[in-house]
């Protein structure tokens, strides 16, 4: 099999049309879409959307409030409290508000928002969204949220607010931001809450029995959330690194220039049986399972050839940073492995045709479809929503999210599954490439022209 | 060394080989002859183990080749009709691979490519693309890239097909090379001039059918048919015809315009009796024409139509 192996590959390099769409081409496109859409792609804008997450309320507003209220009144902390204090107290605390310290001077503010974007949702939609991926993550406030964060932010007193953070597993590095984001807030809130604390305990040790300073304290207390350090950024800085026009289009011009190779290992079967050469080696001996082999091989070689040009290119002409080179590699395996057995099914289909209209119809309208889908023209974010639904049907697709990922700085275990579903896709189109081969054949002899015919 | 017995291949209702028996023997040049659609290339796939027959057994040294297929395939030679070779790839490369398809390797590989090329005479061209060699040159490739693993039996199907006539000799005479070096050949053609060159043993083939089969001696002997002589002399009447038929040996004389046409045998004993035949009739030849029985003539006796139909 070796034998045609190097035959086969010797075939194809000898194929200057062939070298020039499977490798020149994808070189050019690359370097020209880098340059041509570099400001579409500024530092970070790849996620210009934010990460979304969906808030879930386990508490009453209305209900957590009158009870505060009550308790204020008849509760442990209004103990040597006089009336009016009370009061004073009761009409002060009115005026803090959790749910607007979290969901407008929090999430709302300029800082946290450029990064989260937030739907309120109740709890069985937003765990569906969580499921669909829609969001990255589901953050709960829970019962008693308004009537426990009135307590910790008027009363001395401090009640525990356990604030859930669920995150997708696919989402890994939005959920690192997700949960930095909610632990800047407890932290802020908890500065705050000491902050008060001091002042309200000291107006009380001093038996002032009144806290006429009350509406500067709250207003300290706004202050101090208005100016919350959030340092998000430090966040994502060291975890993703952005993507440039040049990182995206190599990767996209990559995944969908290593097709073309599928393209022609689809061509080469029914070339040998036009070529006659197919019945020679049959007559010398060999198999057609060897010889589809050969044509698998030759598609998983030239494939991994592309790919090495065009990263070791892209990586030294346009200074693009592939990530992990173990990842990669990985990931470039399991994509050419896809791409060959894509191979084998084209030649074993086209040969079993008779003609070349599948791997034409491949060629032409196929890979543009799928390089469409799979966000090689554009990235899949920016696509309607239909398209981006249909995006798993593009192989080139899974090559470009798990480079993408791999480029900004995920893990292995973050693209094993699309690494697996390309592993997949090869091993299904390998065994109907076999399936439809191993049917019978004959050929059929007619004024000295051989034609194959199926029996 | 190959013996065909009651072969038959269908293809639906189309009968393309229909009971067709013969042997090879060691040696042997043996011509498969028949107009296009004959069946001979069928019969050529069956015996080179590509196509099973519908019916009927191919045995080499006595055993069926379809129970030994690997072993056959080792020891025979196909030359297909078509150019089987890989035209962006150079002459050595081709030879190089399909001496590797039947096993070669390493030194024995480049020794015997080196011998082929010398046989196909092709060693100053093997380092160009097969898609710039003449129809010629890749028809000796076709034929070397059979040899390489050094075969007992070559099976040619139409090897000259589409080439020119100094490229057609040039094959003819590396097969019967071949031949003298003790490979075996089944060579199928429609030219009738090839197979009497090349062929000690001929099987004529129509519709599937063998219609007649022997040495080419054995096949014109069939048909009983007497060489023609066409004298054309300055002038000619009914005397002449009636002289000629005097001669022993030949059996019929007619005038046809300024020809005396004969028949007979062993036409060079006759042509000296007829030259002086002539001059006793105070005439002089203009021209002499003789026409032996061949096997175009043994197949339009047989099918009534001729060879290229």
């Amino acid at each position: 099999m070796l034998s045609i192996i190097i035959k086969d590959l010797r075939t194809i390099l000898s194929d200057k049309h062939a070298v020039a769409i499977i490798i020149i081409m994808p070189l050019i496109l690359m370097t020209i879409l880098s340059f041509a859409l570099k400001s579409s792609f500024s530092d970070g804008d790849y996620f210009d959307e934010g990460v979304k997450i969906a808030v879930v309320k386990l508490y009453d507003g209305e209900e957590d409030s009158r009870m505060f209220d009550e308790t204020l009144r008849n509760g442990i902390f209004s103990k040597n409290m006089g009336e009016e204090t009370i009061t004073e107290l009761g009409d002060s605390s009115r005026d803090v508000d959790p749910e607007k310290i979290f969901f407008e001077e929090f999430l709302g503010s300029d800082e946290v928002s450029k990064i989260i974007s937030y739907q309120v949702e109740d709890e069985k939609t937003a765990m569906e969204l969580l499921d669909k991926k829609e969001v990255s993550a589901v953050v709960t406030l829970p019962e008693k949220f308004v009537y426990d964060m009135k307590v910790n932010l008027v009363t001395p007193f401090r009640n525990n607010v356990d604030i859930k953070v669920e995150v997708h597993p696919d989402k890994s590095i939005e959920g690192v931001v997700v949960k930095s984001v909610m632990e800047s807030y407890s932290s802020a809130i908890a500065s705050v809450i000491i902050g008060k604390n001091v002042i309200i305990e000291e107006a009380m040790a001093n038996g002032v029995g009144e806290l006429k300073n009350l509406d500067i304290v709250m207003e300290e207390l706004t202050n101090v959330l208005e100016h919350m350090d959030i340092e998000i950024k430090d966040v994502v800085v060291e975890e993703r690194k952005s993507i440039t026009s040049a990182d995206y289009y190599a990767a996209a011009m990559m995944s969908m220039f290593i097709l073309f190779s599928a393209g022609h290992g689809g061509r080469m079967l029914l070339e040998e049986k036009e070529n006659k050469t197919y019945g020679r080696m049959i007559m010398a001996g060999t198999s057609k399972f060897s010889i589809l082999s050969g044509k698998f091989v030759v598609v998983l070689l030239l494939c991994s050839i592309q790919i090495t040009i065009m990263i070791i290119y892209s990586h030294f002409a346009l200074k693009v940073q592939w990530g992990s080179i173990v990842n990669t590699a990985i990931i470039s395996a399991a994509a050419a492995f896809a791409v060959a057995g894509l191979g084998a099914f084209i030649a074993s289909a086209t040969f079993r045709a008779g003609n070349f209209k599948l791997a034409n119809t491949f060629e032409s309208a196929i890979i543009q479809g799928m390089a469409l889908l799979g966000g090689s023209f554009f990235p899949v974010d920016v696509m309607p929503k239909a398209i981006q639904n249909l995006s798993f049907l593009s192989l080139n697709g899974l090559a470009l999210k798990s480079y993408i990922k791999v480029m900004t700085g995920y893990g292995l275990n973050d693209v094993i599954k699309n690494v697996a579903a390309l592993g997949l896709i090869g091993i299904v189109f390998l065994i109907l490439s076999v399936a439809i081969l191993s049917g019978k054949e004959e050929h059929y002899v007619k004024h000295n022209k051989v034609k194959t015919v199926k029996a | 060394m190959l013996k065909v017995e009651n072969l038959y291949k269908n293809f639906g209702k189309v009968n393309a080989v229909d009971g067709v028996s013969f042997e090879v023997k060691k040696g042997d040049v043996f011509g498969l002859l028949g107009p296009n659609g004959a069946g001979k290339s069928t019969t050529i796939s069956m015996i080179s183990t590509l196509l099973a027959p519908s019916s009927g057994e191919i045995l080499y040294d006595g055993k069926s080749i379809f129970d030994n297929q690997k072993s056959v395939r080792q020891r025979l030679g196909v030359v297909p009709q078509e150019i089987a070779l890989y035209p962006t790839l150079s002459g050595y490369e081709n030879l190089r691979f399909w001496g590797s398809i039947y096993g070669l390797k390493g030194d024995e590989l480049k020794k015997r490519i080196d011998e082929v090329s010398d046989i196909i005479e092709l060693n100053g061209r093997l380092k160009d693309r097969v898609d710039k060699y003449s129809g010629g040159m890749k028809r000796r490739l076709n034929i070397g890239a059979a040899l390489l693993h050094m075969p007992e039996m070559l099976i040619m199907d139409e090897p000259t097909v589409g080439i020119d006539p100094q490229s057609r000799n040039h094959i003819l005479d590396t097969v019967l090379k071949l031949n003298n070096q003790g490979i075996t050949i089944i060579y199928t053609s429609h030219y009738m001039e090839e197979v009497e060159y090349l062929c000690n043993k001929v099987c004529i083939m129509d519709e599937g059918k063998i219609i007649a089969s022997g040495s080419q001696d054995e096949l014109v002997e069939m048909i009983r048919e007497k060489t023609q002589i066409n004298v054309r002399l300055n002038r000619v009447d009914a005397m002449i015809s009636e002289r000629l038929k005097e001669i022993k040996g030949v059996s019929d004389a007619r005038i046809s315009d300024d020809t005396v046409v004969l028949h007979g045998e062993n036409a060079d004993t006759l042509l000296a009796d007829i030259a002086l035949k002539v001059s006793e009739n105070g005439m002089f030849i203009k021209s002499i024409d003789v026409k032996k029985p061949n096997l175009e003539a043994v197949f339009l006796h047989l099918t009534g139509k001729a060879l290229r139909d």
